[in-house]
């Protein structure tokens, strides 16, 4: 019975490991610490797997409690995540869409975008992920009106950090 | 906000992790009871290095050349190489379990390897606790039969009911203080890493439904 749920979660994990890889990404820098941070949603989902009743899809759950664990890590390291190494992120920007200036305005928005604290970029990589604010409201145990607001400030942040 | 798209069309573009095959997950999952384990492994080799290290100061050779009865120190060799060999066992087994919970793949089997694991731990710091009983009793056989120093004191004792009394009821005192030292160092040394592996096992029976 245990090996079939276990089964099924890797099964399921697998295939919504990007959801994963681009909350690390968001919330890491260098490769170390995005398999750290890997592991441990993993095993954060895997411990709250036996509560995940079907009711809502395996992805939904998953940005909430991989959110969640991101953020509480985040807090409780005050060492290195605070000042990004923003060199070691990789972009993978493709070959044929290169394109000088583009990649320029990118890195600053991205850079921009690791200032921000842990509580903001969870609601920007639901931005990013291209959640409704019924859904990042949801995910993130916050009413929508808070969502829109909270998403309208980090607008605001992102453009004074981009013009100071 | 014009950049915020750009970032947008950037974001769902860039995909290209790599990725986590399902070997890997498994593993993720049953990482924690495997590095417990492994410092349950590293403990006890390091264990064996610190009484081998004492056992080089406290020679115990000139000891039973005093005593009357040279035959002691082959026994005593005999036992202590004895001794050696059962922790050698037990540290094979400690390794055998780290290898087997590293390599488990289904949650089933690691709960059975948590159990074995704790098992033999448990086997292993009741051997010594008896080890320490044993010598300790050996031990005070031996001052009290063949040590010229002692017998002096033992033709005392004989002769007096209450010195006698007195003089085992001290005995058993010092063993039973030795023995809690002895078991206050392995809770220390080991409970810490088996009530964790615990925790383990039961969150992983939680799942089991």
């Amino acid at each position: 019975m245990s090996d079939d749920l276990e089964q099924s979660f890797v099964q399921q994990l697998k295939t919504n490991q990007n959801i994963i890889h681009k909350i690390c990404r968001l919330y890491t820098n260098g490769e170390d610490a995005h398999k750290d941070l890997f592991q441990e949603i993993t095993i954060q989902l895997w411990k709250a797997f036996p509560k995940f009743r079907g009711d809502s899809k395996f992805s939904t759950w998953a940005y909430r409690v991989a959110l969640n664990t991101a953020i509480t890590l985040y807090r409780k390291s005050t060492r290195s995540v605070k000042t990004v190494d923003y060199e070691s992120q990789q972009f993978f920007i493709s070959q044929e869409d290169y394109n000088y200036e583009e990649e320029e305005r990118l890195k600053l928005m991205y850079k921009a975008v690791y200032q921000l604290n842990d509580i903001e970029k969870a609601l920007i990589f639901m931005y990013l992920e291209d959640k409704d604010y019924g859904e990042i409201s949801e995910t993130l145990g916050i009413s929508e009106v808070n969502a829109r607001v909270k998403m309208n400030r980090i607008k605001g942040k992102l453009k004074k950090i981009l013009n100071p | 906000m014009k950049e915020l798209d750009l970032l947008k069309k950037d974001w769902q573009k860039n995909n290209a992790f790599e990725q986590v095959s399902e070997g890997e997950i498994y593993k993720m999952l049953h990482t924690k009871s495997s590095s417990i384990v492994k410092w349950i492994f590293i403990i006890s080799m390091l264990e064996i290095l610190l009484w081998s290290f004492i056992s080089i100061f406290f020679n115990t050779d000139d000891y039973f050349k005093n005593t009357k009865f040279d035959a002691f120190n082959v026994y005593f060799e005999a036992l202590t190489y004895f001794n050696y060999g059962v922790i050698f066992v037990f540290i094979y087994l400690f390794y055998e379990n780290y290898v087997n919970i590293s390599a488990t793949v289904s949650t089933k089997q690691l709960m059975k390897d948590i159990l074995k694991t704790r098992k033999t731990v448990q086997c292993y710091v009741w051997y010594n606790l008896g080890m320490v009983a044993v010598s300790l009793i050996i031990g005070f056989f031996i001052a009290f039969t063949y040590n010229p120093e002692v017998i002096v004191l033992r033709d005392k004792i004989a002769s007096n009911g209450k010195v006698m009394a007195i003089t085992i009821g001290i005995l058993i005192l010092t063993i039973a203080v030795f023995l809690s030292v002895f078991w206050l160092f392995y809770r220390l040394l080991y409970g810490i890493l088996l009530r964790k592996l615990y925790a383990n096992y039961s969150e992983l029976k939680k799942i089991d439904l």
